[in-house]
C-alpha cells in the first residue's frame, strides 16, 4: 500500500487559504501556542527588558514613589564591565569550564545511557543510582565533595606525595577543572534521561540491519546510535552549555564566592554580588547582557554545526 | 548468506560472556561513584558526632542515632515542608506538562507564522540567568500582581519550563512525518494527532520532563524565601537553607541535622524516579510506520 | 528567517513590557510619623534572638490592643540584606526590621527605604544618643541624621579552648595572646602538640563581610579605634594595616589556619583552638570549656585600651510602613533598659548602651565571662557608612584573600591597590 503525498490533497477549501497565508499553514498553532507566549509576556518580558533599559541608565532599585534621577548613560555601564579584569576572568573561568564539562557530559552520558539500556541485570537500581547525584540538594552533594577533595580529603589521600599542592579547590589552576568535573558528575543523570528517552525510539531494525551487513558492536555503536541521537545530542549540548554559561550555585558552595584570586569567580557570581549585595544593578545588567548574548551567538553555531537540517 | 563475524565464543546478546561481565563491573563502578552521595548523607544524618575523617564513611553502630531527625523536626515542621514543596512542585509540572506539550508539539510538527520567534523566545528564556531577573520580578509579582505569601506567586516564574518545551520540541521533531500524514488522510484533527498519535510515542520524553521539571521548584530556595515570609507556606528547600545558615549551629550536631533535612528533601525525588523509571521501555516505532 | 525571528522577539517583548507597566505603578507610601495601628516586624530567626522577639512582641502586644504587632522571621545571614532590598522596591517591607546590617543602611536609605528618624521624630535623635552615647555618631549620616537604631553590638574577640591550651603546654587561664609574637608562637604550640589541626580557623572565603572578622578587628585594636575609611580615604593600606596582613599571612603560611572552606564551625567541632567572633557564638559553644581575651595588637596593648569591630546590628525604620507612630513607640520599648535587660539574659548579645556595665550590673556579677564583653563595647569600630560600603568591603576582601590568604604578591602593593579602590567608591555619591 502507498501513502498520498499530503500536499496532493486538497484539504482545505479556497476561501481559507488567504488566512493561511497571514496565519501559516496551520493556525491551531497559534492557539496551542497561546498559554506559553502569554505566560512569557507576564512573567518574563518586563524584568528581561527592564534589565536592557537598567544596563544603558544610572540605576538603582529604590522604594516606590521616591524621587531618584535615573540618567542615561550610554555605553557607560559597558565599558566599565569591559575594562575590569575580573570581568574578563569570571568569562574566561566560565568558558574553561564549558570546555571541559560540555564534552565529557556528552561523551559519558551517552555511553552510560546505551549501557542502561542494553543492560538487563539489576537495572532500575543502577539507573537510579546514576540519577541520584541530580536530585540530592546541593548541601549534601557539597559536603561529600570536600570530604573527597578538600585538602585532608580522601583523593589527596590516596595520591599521597603527588597530590596538587595548594589543593583541588584553592589551587587557582584546578579549581576551576574541579568544579567543571563536579558539575558534570551532579547533572550526568539529567542528560542520561535525555539519551535514554532518545534511544528507545531508535528502531531495532536498524541495528539489525547493520548487524547483517556485517557490523560489530562498536560499528554498530557508530554509524546507527550516534546518527539516530543527533537531535538529543543536540539538545544535550545546548541545554549543559546553557546551564553551565549560568553557573552560580557550585562556585558559591564550593568555594563561598570566587575562590583563590577570583579563579573560580562566574559572570553570574558577578551579577549576584553587583546587582543584589553591592546594590548596582545597572552594572550587574550588562554583566548578564553580555553573557546573554555571547551565550546566544554560541547556541546558535552549536545548532548550526551539531543539528544538522532538522533543528 | 551471512556469518556472523567477530569471536565465535559464547556469543550471547552480540556480547562474550567477558565482555558482559566487564560492563556490569564498569556500570557498578559508576553507580557506586554516583550513589556515594547519597549514602554519605545517609550515614552523616545517622551520626550523633560528627566524624568528617576517612573512618566517618564506614561509621561504628554505636555511633548511629535517629536524634537529628527529631532535631530537625523539632524547628522546622517537616511534613508542612514537604507538603508545600509539593504544592509548589505540583504546580509547575501541571502547567508546564500541558501547555509545554502544546507549544513543544506546535513548534515542531504544525506550520504557523510566528513559529521561529516562540522557538526563539523558549530559548531567550533559558538563556537568561534568573539573578538577573530577580528583583525586577519580585517587584513585578510582589507589588505588581499582589501575589506575595501566596502559591501562585511562587508558581508564577516557574510555570511552564522553557528547557520543557525546547525538549518537547525536540522529541517530537525526531517522529517521522508519515505517521501524522496517515492520520490526517483518516480525517484527524490536530487535537486528535496530538492526543492519539504523538504523545503516546514521546511517553519517555514526557517522563522525563516530569522528572526534570521536578528538580528545578523541589530544591528551589532562592525565589520562594524571597516571596513567601509566611513560615507556614514555605517549601522544605526554603526551611532548610534557613536552618541551615542559623539554626543549625546551636543542635547538638548540626552537621548530622542539615544531612537528616537534605535526606528527606531528597527522598520524594528518588522515590518518583524508581518509580517512572520502569516507563523508559522502547515503543518499537517501526510498526507504527508500515502497513 | 533567524534574524527576523530575533527583531520580532524583540518587538514583542518591549510591547508586553510597555502593556504591563502601564497596568501597576509605584504610588509613594502613605504612612507619617503621626499614624498609629498595627504593624509588622521582622527579625532574625536566630535561636536566641527568635526568644527575645517572641516575648517582646507578647509583652507590646498585651498592653496595646489598638496597635498589635505581627512578626516574621528572617535569615539572619547575608541572604537578608537582598530580601530587604527587594522588598523595598517593591513597597512591601515591614515597619521595622531588627536585623538591618550597618552595612547595607546607606544603600537602602539611597533607595529611599528608610524613615529619616531625625527628622521625622522630635525625640528620636536625642533618644539614640541618650541610649548610645558617644557610639552614636558612628551610625548617624553625613548630615547627622538617623536612618538606623543603634541596637546591639557582638564585639569580636579570641575565644580559645582551656582544654587543649592546657594539652599545648599553655596557661588556660592566662593564654600568652596577647602580642603577635605571643600569639604565633601559641598557635604553633598548639598545632605542633597535636592539641588541634589548626590553631585558629576564621573563614577564608571571599564574601565581603568575612573581612570584618579577620582583618578589621586586629586593624581597629593596632590603631586604637581608626575605621576602615575616614574622611573620605581609605586608612588601611597604613603600616599598621600592613602589620596586620603580615601577622594573617603568617599565620596562613605556616598552616595555622586552614585557606579551604569548613563546613560547619571549626572551633565547636574540635578543629581549631580558637575561634575569633563575638558572644552571640557562646550558644554554640556551650558544650566546650572556653575562655575569652581581646584580638592581638603587635606591641601588646593593654586589655582595657584593645578596640575591636562592633559587628552590630540595627533596627531600621522603613518608608513602606503606615503606621510611623506606633513603629517609633515599639522601638522606644524595645531599647528600653528592662528589654535590652532580657536581650543580655537570652541572648548573651551586648546592647549598644552606654551605660551596660553600670545598668546590668548584676548580670555581670552572675556572668563575669561576659564582663569583658560588655567593657569592650565601648571600644568599637563600625563599617563605612557609604551606599558603596559593600562594594568597599569586597574590594578589600579580595585584595586580602589573595595576597594574605594564598600568599600571592606584596602586601603593601594588595592593600595600596585596594585602598585605591575604595578611595574611588567613596568619591562616588
Amino acid at each position: 500500500m502507498t501513502t498520498t503525498a499530503a500536499r496532493d490533497i486538497p484539504r482545505h477549501s479556497p476561501n481559507r487559504t488567504r488566512l493561511h497565508r497571514v496565519l501559516g499553514a496551520n493556525p491551531l498553532g497559534i492557539a496551542f501556542s497561546a498559554p506559553y507566549l502569554v505566560f512569557v509576556a507576564i512573567v518574563f518580558a518586563i524584568p528581561f527588558v527592564s534589565s536592557i533599559w537598567m544596563s544603558f541608565h544610572d540605576f538603582f532599585f529604590s522604594a516606590p514613589g521616591a524621587d531618584v534621577d535615573h540618567a542615561f548613560v550610554g555605553l557607560a555601564n559597558y565599558q566599565a564591565v569591559l575594562t575590569d579584569p575580573a570581568v574578563w576572568q569570571a568569562f574566561g573561568n566560565v568558558g574553561v569550564f564549558l570546555l571541559i564539562n560540555v564534552p565529557l557530559t556528552v561523551v559519558l552520558a551517552l555511553l552510560l545511557a546505551f549501557q542502561l539500556n542494553r543492560v538487563v541485570h539489576a537495572r532500575t537500581f543502577l539507573r537510579v543510582s546514576f540519577y541520584v547525584p541530580y536530585v540530592t540538594a546541593s548541601v549534601a552533594v557539597v559536603a561529600v565533595w570536600l570530604f573527597l577533595f578538600g585538602g585532608d580529603g580522601l583523593v589527596n589521600q590516596l595520591l599521597g606525595p603527588i597530590a596538587p599542592e595548594p589543593s583541588w579547590l584553592v589551587n587557582p589552576v584546578l579549581a576551576m577543572p574541579t568544579i567543571a568535573l563536579f558539575v558534570t558528575w551532579k547533572q550526568l543523570g539529567f542528560y542520561i534521561l535525555l539519551y535514554l528517552a532518545a534511544l528507545q525510539n531508535v528502531p531495532k531494525e536498524l541495528y539489525e540491519s547493520a548487524a547483517t551487513d556485517g557490523a560489530g558492536r562498536l560499528r554498530q555503536f557508530l554509524s546507527v546510535t550516534i546518527p539516530s541521537v543527533r537531535p538529543a545530542t543536540l539538545l544535550v549540548v545546548l541545554l549543559s552549555t546553557v546551564t553551565g554559561a549560568n553557573l552560580f550555585t557550585e562556585p558559591y558552595l564550593l568555594t563561598a564566592g570566587g575562590g583563590p584570586n577570583g579563579a573560580s569567580a562566574s559572570p553570574v557570581l558577578l551579577v549576584y554580588q553587583k546587582g543584589i549585595e553591592q546594590g548596582t544593578p545597572d552594572v550587574a545588567a550588562a554583566i548578564g547582557l553580555i553573557l546573554v548574548v555571547l551565550v546566544l551567538i554560541i547556541a546558535l553555531l552549536q545548532r548550526k554545526f551539531v543539528g544538522g537540517e532538522n533543528s | 548468506m551471512t556469518t556472523t563475524v567477530g569471536s565465535p565464543v559464547h556469543r550471547t546478546n552480540g556480547l562474550t560472556r567477558f565482555q558482559t561481565v566487564l560492563r556490569g563491573v564498569v556500570l557498578a563502578l559508576g553507580a557506586v561513584a554516583f550513589l556515594f552521595p547519597f549514602y554519605y548523607m545517609i550515614i552523616g544524618s545517622l551520626q550523633a558526632e560528627p566524624d568528617s575523617s576517612l573512618a566517618g564513611a564506614f561509621p561504628n553502630p554505636a555511633n548511629l542515632t535517629g536524634e537529628n531527625y527529631v532535631e530537625i523536626n523539632e524547628r522546622i515542621d517537616l511534613l508542612r515542608g514537604l507538603v508545600n514543596s509539593g504544592v509548589f512542585t505540583a504546580g509547575v509540572i501541571l502547567c508546564t506538562v500541558v501547555f509545554g506539550v502544546l507549544v513543544g508539539y506546535a513548534l515542531a510538527v504544525l506550520q504557523w507564522r510566528g513559529r521561529g520567534v516562540t522557538f526563539a523566545l523558549a530559548l531567550l528564556v533559558q538563556v537568561v540567568p534568573f539573578q538577573l531577573l530577580m528583583i525586577p520580578l519580585y517587584v513585578l509579582i510582589a507589588r505588581d500582581y499582589g501575589l506575595s505569601d501566596s502559591y501562585l506567586g511562587m508558581i508564577l516564574p516557574f510555570a511552564i519550563n522553557s528547557a520543557a518545551v525546547i525538549i518537547f520540541r525536540q522529541y517530537f521533531l525526531q517522529l517521522p512525518r508519515d505517521i501524522f500524514e496517515a492520520a490526517r488522510i483518516d480525517g484527524a484533527g490536530e487535537l486528535r494527532l496530538l492526543w492519539n498519535v504523538a504523545l503516546p510515542l514521546v511517553r519517555p520524553a514526557l517522563l522525563t520532563v516530569v522528572l526534570i521539571t521536578f528538580i528545578g521548584p523541589w530544591n528551589e530556595f532562592l525565589w520562594p524565601f524571597l516571596i513567601t515570609k509566611d513560615a507556614a507556606l514555605q517549601p522544605l528547600a526554603v526551611s532548610l537553607a534557613n536552618y541551615i545558615s542559623n539554626v543549625a549551629a546551636t543542635a547538638s550536631n548540626p552537621f548530622g541535622a542539615t544531612l537528616a533535612g537534605a535526606f528527606v528533601l531528597a527522598v520524594p525525588a528518588v522515590t518518583l524516579f524508581i518509580v517512572f523509571q520502569r516507563y523508559f521501555t522502547s515503543t518499537d516505532l517501526g510498526s507504527g510506520v508500515k502497513g | 528567517m533567524r534574524r527576523r525571528a530575533g527583531a520580532h522577539v524583540a518587538v514583542m517583548l518591549t510591547l508586553a513590557a510597555v502593556l504591563i507597566t502601564g497596568c501597576g505603578g509605584g504610588q509613594a507610601s502613605t504612612g507619617s510619623p503621626d499614624k498609629h495601628g498595627d504593624i509588622t516586624i521582622w527579625y532574625s530567626n536566630n535561636e536566641q534572638e527568635l526568644e527575645w522577639g517572641k516575648q517582646m512582641v507578647e509583652a507590646w502586644n498585651a498592653d496595646h490592643p489598638d496597635e498589635q504587632i505581627t512578626a516574621q522571621e528572617i535569615p539572619a545571614g547575608s541572604s537578608s540584606e537582598a530580601v530587604i532590598g527587594a522588598s523595598i522596591a517593591a513597597g512591601n517591607a515591614p515597619c521595622l526590621i531588627f536585623n538591618t546590617a550597618p552595612v547595607a543602611v546607606a544603600q537602602f536609605q539611597k533607595q529611599g527605604g528608610l524613615v529619616n528618624l531625625s527628622q521625622s521624630f522630635d525625640d528620636a535623635a536625642a533618644y539614640i544618643e541618650d541610649r548610645s552615647g558617644d557610639l552614636a555618631s558612628q551610625y548617624a549620616d553625613a548630615d547627622g541624621d538617623y536612618f538606623q537604631i543603634p541596637w546591639k553590638s557582638n564585639p569580636v574577640v579570641i575565644f580559645y579552648n582551656k582544654e587543649m591550651f592546657a594539652e599545648a603546654g599553655l596557661d588556660p587561664d592566662k593564654p600568652p595572646l596577647h602580642t603577635y609574637d605571643e600569639f604565633l608562637d601559641s598557635a604553633r604550640a598548639i598545632v605542633d602538640s597535636g592539641a588541634a589541626p589548626y590553631a585558629i580557623y576564621p573563614s577564608p572565603t571571599s564574601q565581603f563581610f568575612q573581612i570584618d572578622i579577620d582583618f578589621y578587628p586586629l586593624y581597629a585594636a593596632e590603631t586604637g579605634g581608626t575605621p576602615l575609611v575616614e574622611d573620605g580615604k581609605a586608612t588601611f593600606a597604613d603600616d599598621a594595616g600592613e602589620r596586620v596582613a603580615e601577622f594573617w599571612r603568617t599565620v596562613y603560611d605556616e598552616g595555622l589556619a586552614g585557606d579551604e572552606i569548613y563546613q560547619g564551625d571549626a572551633f565547636a567541632d574540635g578543629k581549631a583552638a580558637m575561634a575569633i567572633v563575638g558572644p552571640w557564638a557562646v550558644a554554640v559553644y556551650q558544650d566546650l570549656d572556653w575562655g575569652s581575651v581581646p584580638v592581638p595588637t603587635s606591641k601588646g596593648t593593654p586589655a582595657d585600651e584593645i578596640w575591636t569591630f562592633s559587628d552590630a546590628k540595627n533596627i531600621g525604620l522603613y518608608t513602606a510602613c503606615e503606621n510611623q507612630g506606633t513603629a517609633w513607640d515599639v522601638v522606644e520599648f524595645a531599647t528600653s533598659p528592662e528589654q535590652d535587660g532580657k536581650l543580655l539574659e537570652l541572648t548573651g548579645q551586648m546592647p549598644l548602651r552606654r551605660d551596660l556595665a553600670e545598668v546590668y550590673a548584676d548580670y555581670f556579677d552572675e556572668n563575669p565571662a561576659y564582663r569583658a564583653f560588655g567593657a569592650q563595647t565601648a571600644r568599637v569600630v563600625e563599617v563605612p557608612n557609604s551606599p558603596n560600603a559593600v562594594a568597599m568591603l569586597q574590594k578589600l576582601r579580595d585584595a586580602y584573600t589573595g595576597a594574605v590568604v594564598f600568599g600571592n604578591g606584596s602586601i603593601p602593593d594588595a592593600l595600596r591597590q585596594a585602598a585605591a579602590a575604595v578611595d574611588d567608591l567613596a568619591a562616588q555619591p
